[in-house]
């Protein structure tokens, strides 16, 4: 009997139901904060929102940033304000996806999607200059040649945001504190844990 | 309302200049008697001077208290109320920084009291101020934001709208002014004032609407308008050249020594991804103050200039192309080697080496008098002082001006050749009282803090300096004005600090030697040569002059020594810039060495340097770009500069600094020291030298005023060490003497940024002792050598001739240095090339008047030399019978009219209309 | 030159009053400004030079006072008060009357002023800081008329001569 009884357990799991997920043909749903590839995002102007304050840079504990500002031209601005973005590079060989640099953006320019499948043959390709991680004139992350895009993901840029106000007062939950964007607009505040717990 | 007719008259003290008025802050300043007194801050008990301020004795003692109007080297102001404290008996919170500490005073700094008030003003101070730190220059070392977290409110109560300005609005070419941010602190308008003495930015208006303004049409136009960016405790003034370039986390610093003019003022260089960024002032008590000139400020630009030579480069078919180094090498080494052959070491001579640093000076010393074997070696160029009185007159040191019985300005313009030495002696003039007497051929920078200033014609200055000395020497009776300036004298102590240096271009530099001469007869009187060149004074110090080897001792006097030392010196003395010249337009310079220099453009005599440079022989250029001079050269050999290479330099007082390495230069650019010893290599000699600390031990082995500033002494004495250091041993300050405040550090920047001070202070004392010892005995004496030379001392005895008498028609040229001139750090850096002025002779209004022109109108020069044709104005600064024009201004022309075997260069004016 | 010679004279013989020439700064200011009705450009050039300070620095002293006027300005200057008292008792009808009427006068400048301290004569208002009370109107337009047509004579600060 003993040498049988391994048997049993194969037996048992051929009749269970497979949790294998048949990616790529169809696609588990991504937690709401997903930290995937970044976008730099612009305002519903079409203005940059980066102003090249570097605090991105100086926060990320990868070091895979790298940001220069630069005087804004007055006849065509780039952002508001009087500093843009003249460099902004993320090298994705060292980026960890610690999403450090979204809560140091002031200005909520660089947020992470939940875009997930690119992957490179060259490390050129592995640092994604600011021309890559612009959102595009509709507000959605720029496919480049070498990510494999299956869809579904790139509708929302801004995935994450801030749970709780600047402040972080109890007292602004819920409140929006998210400036309006290209494409997508003024995003809905999320719920914090307040309310969860009295469902 | 009174009529102001009805008010009576105050009779205005007759002949007191405006220097030795009391001043308008002298109500905070104490004038007790010294003593000492005991105080109580925060419950600990401490001892202060009578006179102190609160502050900075809090501070001394270890309790910081929060500031922004206050800074250490400007006079009290309690403009922006922060450092309230509580003083126990006195009414109401006291400001520290204006409070004299007084004995039994009670002090708490941290009482709930003082913690509200420091809670309000920050609240008050934040009112108006934006919040846009992530696209502030200061954001991240802002003092505001530092002390708003460490002492202030973390909400505000202020909802409305804050007050707006347009912004930035440019103040100066230089600086950019953001009202918004202001918080009305008064450091950089004081500074402007006190500091600077150009009061250009002043507080306009009142109330919140406060802001610093200037007056239309005349900019803020200071040399030294960066200080007040470096000063600002909020992001209102910006320099242009940083702006935006970086943020303060991604700046690594080294501390170095800005090697502009002469004086090395201490600073803080910084980087970011291996560009210069910034240059900030170090607070060096024997130099600088933590001040800096614009000039020396912003002129790391040229190192990044995009017309940097990066590669070698030879001359194939009658072009320069780039080349490998060893080809490079080789081909200078065959070139020296082919005129050491056919014409001998006389033939081979060596210019410039006062851009670069003492290991550069010293190794291509070596090079040229030890291995060529040719004393034709000048690092100046027919503009300045001859070595035998620059390395031998009794020294001063800048220090002595502020304890000087009296200082005498002699001949140069300090604000525009040495503008920071200008601050030092204009605050001993203005704040100290010292007598400052000026002896030039115009008024200039100084004029007005002179306590008499007397003008003479150009040749005439040796004569003058005799009058004056014979005054001084008790002599009196001969000249009315040397009569008043030796009155000054009287009831004074100590020495008389004489700022030697050459005003005029245009005259001999004889009237200079003959100045010094006479005034070198006074027993108290010490020098101060005010060189301009970077480092011209370690070049001469350490043998890059004729008739010298390192460690100012002559070729005679030296000549044991240094041939058992390098194995062999030159036969016979050489021939200085003037004389190589004069060989190579003759044809007699088989080989010529331009060492970072310009003759072409930097030489007074523009013919003599034109015809030397078209006939001289083999020409190698160790130079970082292709000027006038170096586009001819044969070999083009690029070198590192400032910024990219670590060394020593000496500045005008002969102090020995460090100057470090802060960025790798692009291409493949070598130390100029280490091009002579490659050079050495390839004509036999092996230096045997792969570092710039085994360069300056090697200095310091066998340079006798040198004796003993090696590598390790560089690296621990904080301020320096003043040649030769056996003079000068108790200025040495070695290890950790105070405790930085790592919080202020936007406060005066101490020196000791890079020090090695990690030891606890009793180890580092001792240790410092030791060395303070070791430096007491001579030169190292090695089995078999020569007894050490003795250093050479100025004798006098050089006379000038007396100029030929001048015609009434023609005026007298004056010539010049201005700060930005046509120089490559001012034409390579883009900011300050936009400073250039153009090119305007001035004469006086009577001169003027008898030509017949108008301001502005073009007028015909002539010269014996040459004639050229530019833009006239009148101004009273200028003595009737001279004319002044800039040197090496571009488009000035002036070096076409002079000639430098002349004792003066008298001028034809005509009026072209 | 700023000055006219009569005034230049003046201004230098203030100057020697003060043991510091930088005193006469407003003194100074009260003659340009008399002279010329406003403060012009020229004149804290030559009160700079007088007292040997920076023009920036005569500026910021005189944009201090509001009572300098550093924008051209008539050689008589109406300022009206709207204050409390004044403002129940008609002061803006006669602000608003003499507006009016003296809007393109170059030689008239009204100004709407806060409390001239007048309020048991109100409505009241300054011409050259001279008080007139209990206005109306036209009242104050006559008044205004008088300076002009030379019936009154306007003060000056400084006794200067226009």
């Amino acid at each position: 009997m003993g040498k049988f009884s391994g048997f049993g357990i194969t037996l048992k799991q051929v009749f269970k139901k497979p949790v294998t997920t048949r990616y790529p043909k169809e696609k588990r749903p991504k937690p709401e904060r997903f930290h995937g590839r970044h976008v730099l995002n612009r305002y519903e102007d079409g203005m940059e929102k980066c102003i090249g304050c570097e605090l991105c840079a100086g926060v990320c504990p990868a070091r895979c940033i790298y940001v220069r500002g630069a005087d804004n031209p007055p006849d065509a601005p780039v952002s508001p304000g009087e500093r843009y973005g003249f460099v902004y590079e993320i090298n994705y060989l060292r980026c960890i996806h610690c999403d450090l640099c979204v809560e140091a953006c002031p200005t909520e320019a660089i947020t992470e999607t939940k875009l997930f499948e690119f992957s490179f043959a060259h490390r050129a390709d592995a640092i994604y200059t600011k021309n890559e991680l612009l959102v595009d004139d509709e507000g959605h992350a720029k496919r480049q040649p070498w990510e494999l895009w299956l869809g579904g993901e790139d509708d929302e840029t801004s995935a994450w945001m801030r749970a709780t106000s600047p402040s972080g007062a109890a007292a602004y939950e819920g409140r929006i504190v998210w400036s309006s964007e290209l494409g997508v607009g003024y995003r809905q505040p999320e719920q914090g844990q307040r309310r969860k717990k009295a469902d | 309302m009174t009529d102001v007719n009805d008010v009576p008259k105050v009779e205005r003290p007759p002949g007191v200049p405006m220097s030795q008025w009391p001043s308008a802050y002298e109500y905070v300043l104490p004038t007790g008697a010294p003593g000492t007194v005991t105080l109580t801050i925060d419950g600990r008990e401490v001892k202060a001077q009578t006179g102190d301020l609160l502050i900075k004795v809090a501070q001394d003692h270890g309790t910081y208290i929060p500031r922004f109007c206050y800074h250490e080297r400007m006079k009290p102001v309690g403009m922006c109320r922060m450092c309230l404290v509580e003083v126990e008996g006195m009414r109401g919170m006291q400001i520290s920084c204006a409070t004299v500490v007084a004995d039994g005073m009670v002090v708490h700094t941290q009482s709930d009291a003082a913690r509200q008030a420091q809670d309000g003003v920050l609240e008050l101070l934040l009112i108006n101020h934006p919040l846009d730190c992530p696209v502030c220059d200061r954001g991240g070392e802002c003092p505001l934001q530092d002390t708003t977290l460490a002492f202030g409110p973390g909400e505000s109560r202020f909802v409305e709208e804050k007050r707006h300005w347009e912004k930035p609005i440019p103040i100066s070419e230089l600086v950019l002014l953001d009202r918004e941010r202001c918080i009305q602190c008064g450091r950089c308008t004081r500074f402007a004032d006190e500091i600077a003495g150009d009061a250009l930015i002043a507080f306009g208006s009142r109330g919140a609407h406060t802001e610093v303004i200037t007056f239309p049409g005349d900019p803020f136009t200071s040399y030294f308008s960066g200080n007040t960016v470096q000063i600002c405790p909020v992001g209102a003034l910006t320099a242009t050249p940083y702006r935006f370039r970086a943020r303060p986390w991604d700046l690594s610093a080294v501390e170095t020594s800005c090697t502009t003019c002469s004086v090395h003022c201490r600073g803080a260089l910084e980087s970011s991804s291996n560009r210069l960024v910034r240059l900030l002032g170090v607070d060096s008590e024997p130099v600088n103050h933590g001040w800096l000139c614009d000039k020396g400020r912003f002129g790391y630009e040229v190192v990044h200039s995009e017309d940097r030579v990066r590669h070698p480069m030879v001359r194939k078919n009658g072009e320069l192309v780039e080349c490998s180094w060893p080809e490079a090498l080789d081909v200078a080494a065959e070139g020296l080697k082919r005129a050491l052959e056919l014409n001998g070491p006389k033939s081979v001579a060596l210019l410039g080496g006062a851009r670069g640093t003492n290991e550069d000076a010293y190794v291509w010393a070596r090079f040229a008098k030890g291995v060529v074997g040719t004393d034709n070696v000048d690092a100046q160029l027919g503009d300045g002082i001859p070595a035998e009185v620059a390395l031998g007159l009794p020294e001063a040191t800048i220090a002595d001006l502020d304890r000087a019985a009296a200082i005498v300005v002699v001949g140069l313009d300090l604000k525009e050749e040495v503008p920071v030495l200008y601050l030092r002696v204009k605050r001993a003039a203005e704040e100290l009282g010292v007598p400052l007497i000026e002896l030039a051929p115009r008024d200039q920078g100084l004029t007005r803090y002179a306590s008499t200033s007397i003008r003479s014609l150009p040749g005439e200055q040796g004569e003058t300096a005799r009058r004056l000395a014979d005054a001084l020497g008790g002599a009196r009776g001969t000249d009315a004005g040397a009569d008043a300036a030796a009155a000054l004298l009287e009831g004074r102590a100590g020495d008389i600090v004489v700022v030697l240096g050459r005003g005029d271009l245009a005259e001999s530099a004889a009237s200079t030697v003959r100045a010094a001469t006479e005034l070198a007869r006074l027993p108290q009187a010490r020098f101060i040569v005010a060189l301009r060149r970077g480092n011209v004074r370690g070049a001469m110090d350490l043998g890059l002059a004729p008739g010298f080897l390192p460690g100012r001792v002559t070729l005679d006097a030296g000549r044991e020594w240094f041939g058992h030392a390098w194995g062999s010196v030159p036969a016979t003395v050489g021939l200085d810039a003037e004389g190589i010249l004069r060989a190579a337009e003759q044809g007699r310079i088989h080989a010529l060495m331009l060492l970072g220099t310009d003759p072409h453009d930097d030489c007074p005599d523009h013919a003599l340097a034109e015809g030397a440079l078209n006939a001289a022989g083999f020409t190698i250029a160790i130079d970082a770009f292709v000027t006038d001079s170096t586009k001819r050269a044969d070999v083009f050999l690029p070198v590192t500069m400032w910024g990219e290479k670590a060394g020593s330099v000496t500045n005008l007082e002969g102090r020995v600094q460090r100057v470090g390495q802060k960025v790798s230069p692009d291409g493949t650019a070598m130390p100029d020291w280490r091009i002579a010893a490659e050079l050495a290599l390839r004509l036999g000699v092996d230096f045997d030298l792969e570092q710039p600390e085994e360069v300056q031990d090697e200095i310091a082995r066998v340079a006798p005023a040198y004796t003993g500033i090696d590598s390790t002494l560089l690296r621990r004495a904080r301020d320096g060490a003043v040649a030769p250091v056996a003079d000068h041993r108790d200025e040495l300050v070695l290890g950790p003497v105070s405790i930085p405040l790592t919080d202020a550090r936007w406060e005066p920047i101490r020196p000791g940024l890079d020090a090695v001070e990690l030891e606890d202070a009793k180890t580092a004392n001792d240790e410092a002792d030791a060395l303070r010892a070791d430096r007491l005995t001579s030169v190292a004496q090695s089995a078999g050598a020569p007894p050490a030379p003795a250093l050479h001392r100025f004798t006098g005895g050089v006379t000038d001739t007396a100029p030929p008498a001048r015609d009434a028609y023609a005026l007298r040229l004056v010539t010049g240095r201005t700060l930005y001139d046509g120089g490559i750090t001012v034409a390579a850096s883009d900011s300050l090339s936009e400073l250039v002025a153009d090119p305007v002779l001035l004469i006086s209004p009577q001169d003027r008047d008898r030509i017949g022109v108008e301001d502005g109108a073009e007028v015909r020069v002539t010269s014996a030399r040459g004639s050229l044709t530019l833009a006239v104005r009148a101004d009273a600064a200028i003595g009737t019978g001279t004319a002044y024009l800039p040197f090496n201004l571009p488009g000035s022309g002036v070096s076409d009219l002079v000639d430098l075997s002349t004792a003066v260069t008298d001028l034809r004016v005509e009026s072209l209309s | 030159m700023a000055f006219s010679d009569v005034n230049l004279t003046r201004a230098r013989d203030i100057v020697a009053r003060y043991p510091r020439p930088k005193s006469a700064i407003l003194p100074l200011a009260h003659l340009a400004q008399d002279q010329d009705g406003w403060l012009t450009a020229e004149a804290m050039e030559e009160i700079a030079v007088l007292t040997g300070v920076t023009p920036a620095e005569v500026q910021g002293t005189c944009s201090f006072y509001t009572m300098f006027k550093r924008r051209p300005c008539g050689s008589l200057l109406v300022s009206v008060c709207t204050n409390v008292t004044c403002l129940v008792t008609g002061g803006p009808a006669i602000l608003r009357h003499l507006t009016e009427r003296y809007g393109d006068d170059d030689d008239v400048t009204v100004e709407e002023v806060e409390c001239l301290a007048a309020c048991g004569g109100a409505p009241a208002l300054q011409v050259n800081y001279e008080y007139h009370e209990q206005l109306t109107p036209e009242i104050a337009e006559a008044l205004v008329d008088d300076y002009k047509a030379g019936r009154r004579t306007p003060r000056t600060i400084s006794g200067a001569q226009r």
